[in-house]
């Protein structure tokens, strides 16, 4: 019998484990060239804010070792034009939609999230509270009161389940984590990209506009294993794992760790279609460990007392 | 039927062209007959200094071989990368990528403008107008360098039939000085209706977009960008448009009008 792939989310059902992460897919149009969306469990669309933004003057993104620096600034087509013309191209895809949105203050996630209420192809929301690049978000990231606060105001205005994505930038996640949890959050999404610099050494110019920009890719991968693994022993709420996954032995490892569902973002630039690759591994992973389903790997990682 | 496949590709031949230039040829590549003169591809040499694919113009295509052919002159940690692989080592490939030259009109007098590296678009377009029937007399090809051993595979371009007009700066070969002095001498020498096109430096786009414009002469550019991804999903390699916004150079570009981006 042919092992099972799907998982469920805050009572979202994805057919399999693998969601595109935010800011790496686009609103999924560019994919769809490569392959059929419904390949993948959920797609996590480009950060979507109230008004239209243009991000950063190039250069924009940096190579950096085994990952990359990026500083785009949230560029994005804005609310109305998403609803209007990325949302309904997401329709004749079998797969899970969830909209990423972000603000400079709370009641721009309420004012977004209200926006999606009555789109049903908007199946979930996820919060960017965490972007490094722009004043978006970082305040709330950081502070677990207004994580709270955050969380549980747009709750009140969203009916389907809402996902806060974490960020690495901070003194102790655990703290956010269970604060968006007592706020009401549905799940967790972690880790966001870690503050990086780089410096072309023959100019003296940082390699980025912005100066710094977010670490992504196999470089942070062990740093979003740990945190995954530490709040996954403080909360209840599912986590949904993020950091430098390109292949299969990767989602294993933040499923031992806590992970009950996972976001590709950084490979897609060098392999998009690596989330299919990704699934046929898994299965003959699981088979050859001979279990019936992936859901029985979260969590079991066998740490030494 | 994806438009854009990736896939493993072998070297079935790999030549030294001295000075840190090489040239590649990889087979089989599925997308062969798709390809049209602009488009590139997106290899991966995998390191882990070398995170992203490097994109590299499509010189050259053999139909029946399945096979492409690439120029690529050692520079930094991706090409470093890429003089070291061998004969029968297979590599992913992604492609092909990106948009395409616009055909001229047969009354169009052609001049290409090829700076150094930026030669194979060059090259791959004028064997496409030839096939196309342009009469190779009225196709000018200006190939500059710093020095004639920049001028990698002419003896190529020549067979192709174009003229081709052989630019040095330090003037071991032809004409002596910039590729865009040359450009302007012929120019200011006839009265016929020109398209031009532009593949090379920066600097040097700068100067023939600059041109064309002050000139009114129509055309095209290809231009260049560190891609992350070469499809339109990482928004890295965007570039200002004139008009106002950015465009991807990977998925709208890399051609574009003359005068339609900031170089």
């Amino acid at each position: 019998m042919t092992p099972d792939l799907s998982v469920t989310l805050a009572g979202v059902k994805f057919a399999n484990p693998i969601l595109t992460a935010s800011g790496t897919c686009g609103y999924g149009e560019e994919l769809a060239d490569m392959y059929d969306l419904s390949e993948l469990g959920g797609i996590v669309t480009k950060t979507i804010t109230l008004a239209p933004r243009l991000g950063h003057p190039p250069p924009r993104t940096a190579e950096t070792c085994s990952g990359m620096l990026n500083a785009i600034g949230l560029a994005n087509v804005g609310v109305d034009e998403f609803i209007e013309q990325k949302l309904t191209f997401l329709e004749k895809f079998d797969t899970k939609v969830v909209v990423n949105v972000a603000g400079t203050k709370a009641q721009d996630y309420v004012d977004l999230s209200a926006r999606l209420a009555d789109q049903p192809r908007a199946d979930m929301v996820e919060l960017n509270f965490s972007c490094p690049n722009v004043e978006v978000g970082m305040e709330i990231a950081t502070n677990a009161e207004l994580a709270e606060k955050a969380v549980a105001a747009v709750k009140k205005v969203f009916p389907r389940p809402v996902i806060a994505k974490l960020s690495p930038n901070v003194t102790d996640i655990v703290s956010i984590a269970r604060a968006c949890e007592a706020g009401g959050a549905d799940a967790l999404s972690m880790i966001n990209t870690l503050v990086g610099m780089a410096v072309d050494i023959e100019t003296y110019r940082p390699r980025l506009t912005n100066n710094t920009g977010g670490l992504s890719g196999p470089a942070i991968k062990p740093v979003a294993l740990a945190m995954v693994h530490k709040v996954y022993r403080a909360v209840k709420i599912p986590i949904i794992g993020i950091g430098g996954i390109a292949d299969y032995r990767d989602v294993i490892e933040f499923f031992l760790c806590g992970a009950s569902a996972v976001q590709v973002g950084t490979s897609l630039f060098i392999d998009p279609t690596g989330p299919i690759k990704i699934k046929r591994d898994l299965l003959k992973y699981l088979a050859r460990h001979r279990l019936k389903s992936i859901r029985e790997l979260t969590g079991q990682v066998r740490i030494y007392s | 039927m994806s438009v854009i496949v990736e896939s493993q590709i072998t070297v079935i031949a790999k030549a030294d062209l001295r000075r840190g230039y090489y040239r590649l040829t990889l087979a089989p590549f599925s997308k062969i007959r798709s390809i049209k003169p602009g488009q590139f591809i997106h290899l991966q040499v995998p390191q882990c200094e070398v995170f992203f694919r490097r994109a590299f113009s499509i010189y050259d295509v053999d139909r029946e071989k399945r096979s492409l052919d690439l120029i690529f002159k050692v520079f930094g940690r991706g090409t470093t990368a890429l003089a070291k692989i061998r004969k029968g080592e297979q590599y992913s490939i992604l492609g092909p990528l990106g948009n395409s030259f616009a055909m001229p009109s047969k009354k169009e007098k052609v001049m290409l403008v090829a700076g150094g590296i930026g030669m194979p678009p060059m090259y791959f377009l004028t064997k496409q107008l030839i096939a196309k029937k342009h009469d190779p007399k009225r196709i000018l090809f200006f190939y500059g360098g710093y020095d004639k051993a920049d001028l990698v595979d002419i003896a190529r371009i020549r067979k192709l039939g174009a003229k081709v007009i052989p630019v040095t700066e330090n003037g071991s070969s032809g004409f002596k000085g910039l590729v865009t002095e040359a450009v302007l001498k012929e120019l200011d020498g006839g009265m016929e209706r020109v398209r031009m096109y532009a593949c090379g430096p920066e600097p040097m786009l700068r100067a023939v977009d600059a041109l064309a414009v002050e000139r009114g002469i129509p055309g095209q550019v290809s231009l260049e960008a560190p891609m992350p991804c070469g499809i339109g999903i990482c928004l890295g390699c965007v570039k200002e448009l004139r008009a106002g916004g950015h465009t991807r150079v990977c998925r709208e570009g890399p051609v574009y009008e003359m005068g339609e981006v900031v170089i």
